[in-house]
């Protein structure tokens, strides 16, 4: 683990794309009673690279530090935060909550750094996005983002520009129906087959919550309302070639069989080895011949105004699906 | 520093912290709206050509708290009512379509997508399965 003493005061994070592993906030105390230390910015995402960020709640301890984290928040978040029945499920609400203003925030696309002063909206179809101020000459950043949570996990992506969906889920996540009857009510043919080949039912149960999370990914980043998109009309082909290291990953929409949807690229990420990660991305570019390029991803650990890990290469973030580079 | 534990109590620092009016429903301990043996929403029978839509049977209704209780491993006695929320009692995406599957079996009926999605608390599901039970 590369975990600096929380003592040591270090130089804020530089402009580098490779910037120090771990950089702290904190200089001189872990003294939360205090106002939240202000944010360390960090660099937008190119156009062509993707950045995670996820918090793991069960780190998180501090009341006073989650008391702080409340009061980022407008009223009616807070609202919503507390209408969660239990502390866990409050807790993952607000960690959510406040890693999307507070990663937003640190881009600092309108010159500040203040996370209370972002407004969210949702689009015609639900989808969260940031209300940008229509300050003169301010033209919007193309910043695009999407959340997800368990009450284990909370990951937010940034994008610039690409339409962007993630979904996280624990790799032991069990249902409580059969899979194969969940999967023939719910999924398509080519999906049921895929997890009907599987015999040992462990693998199959993980094979079924990938593909859940993917197929939640897709739908998030479409960004139009699961209503629009069931996930019987579309289905996640994986291919396994033994020769390559990871999975290429596809969608493939029913009305449309013939040709692979060819704008959207995935990720599948296995984190921590507890929990998988699906990401799905709007193509911007192709190589020759139709190829894409490589998801370039940088992934971070943080703790909101604590501390940040930069953990993409580690064995923290693994690529188990679809074509990545780690950064 | 202080942390806080499975077995505490909400996060008093965080409504207290704010607004106390705003506190609401602060932990599994609490018991928050006591469970109503009847509903206290007098049933309306729908006439033809009428878009009010009618409360759902008790019955209906206790049976969806089950089965939304089963799916996300309430205890017996947790408080879940009509007004009660899928989401805030826990359930994510995956949670909320088992939901449905378990009612389609329970109540013999086939739900859509679309109106799957726009199932949000035990009294909309109940009210669903009513209306398509009907048919």
């Amino acid at each position: 683990h590369r975990r600096l003493p929380a003592v040591i005061p270090t130089p804020p994070v530089s402009a580098s794309p490779f910037p120090n592993p771990k950089s702290q906030y904190c200089c001189l105390s872990r003294n939360f009673s205090a106002a939240l230390t202000p944010l360390l910015p960090v660099q937008l995402p190119s156009r062509m690279e993707t950045h995670l960020w996820y918090v793991v709640p069960d780190e998180v301890k501090s009341a006073p530090l989650l008391s702080k984290y409340m009061e980022l928040l407008p009223q009616s978040e807070r609202d919503h935060v507390l209408g969660f029945r239990g502390d866990q499920l409050q807790k993952s609400a607000l960690l959510a909550r406040t890693l999307v203003r507070t990663t937003i925030a640190r881009y600092q696309v309108d010159g500040h750094l203040d996370p209370r002063s972002l407004r969210f909206k949702r689009n015609i179809h639900g989808k969260p996005e940031v209300e940008w101020e229509t300050k003169d000459g301010f033209c919007p950043p193309p910043l695009q983002f999407n959340i997800s949570h368990t009450s284990s996990l909370v990951a937010c992506g940034v994008t610039m520009n690409s339409l962007i969906g993630i979904d996280v889920e624990e790799k032991r996540r069990r249902t409580k129906n059969n899979i194969l009857a969940f999967a023939k009510r719910y999924f398509t043919a080519h999906e049921v087959e895929h997890l009907n080949a599987i015999p040992d039912s462990e693998l199959q149960q993980q094979e079924f919550i990938k593909l859940w999370t993917l197929k939640e990914a897709y739908v998030k980043a479409l960004g139009k309302g699961f209503s629009s998109s069931p996930f019987n009309t579309f289905t996640i082909r994986v291919n396994t070639a033994a020769q390559q290291a990871s999975s290429g990953i596809a969608v493939e929409t029913l009305d449309s069989p013939q040709n692979l949807t060819n704008n959207w690229q995935f990720a599948l990420l296995e984190l921590m080895g507890s929990h998988y990660v699906a990401i799905c991305l709007e193509r911007q570019e192709t190589g020759g011949a139709g190829k894409a390029f490589p998801i370039k991803l940088t992934a971070r650990k943080t703790i909101p105004s604590v501390e940040d890990e930069l953990v993409s290469g580690t064995n923290a973030v693994v690529t188990i699906g679809g074509s990545v580079t780690q950064f | 520093m202080a942390s806080i534990t499975r077995a505490s109590v909400s996060m008093p620092s965080l409504s207290t912290s704010v607004n106390q009016s705003q506190r609401r429903i602060s932990g599994l301990n609490s018991v928050s709206f006591p469970v109503s043996g009847r509903s206290m929403i007098p049933s309306l029978r729908l006439q033809r050509g009428l878009q009010v839509c009618c409360a759902a049977k008790q019955e209906t209704v206790d049976k969806v708290v089950a089965i939304v209780k089963k799916q996300l491993a309430l205890p017996a006695d947790a408080a879940v009512t009509g007004e009660s929320k899928f989401a805030a009692l826990g359930a994510d995406s995956l949670d909320t379509v088992e939901i449905v599957m378990g009612l389609e079996e329970e109540f013999d009926i086939t739900v859509e997508e679309e109106s799957a999605q726009s199932i949000t608390t035990v009294q909309e599901a109940a009210d669903m399965i009513e209306k398509l039970v009907e048919k």
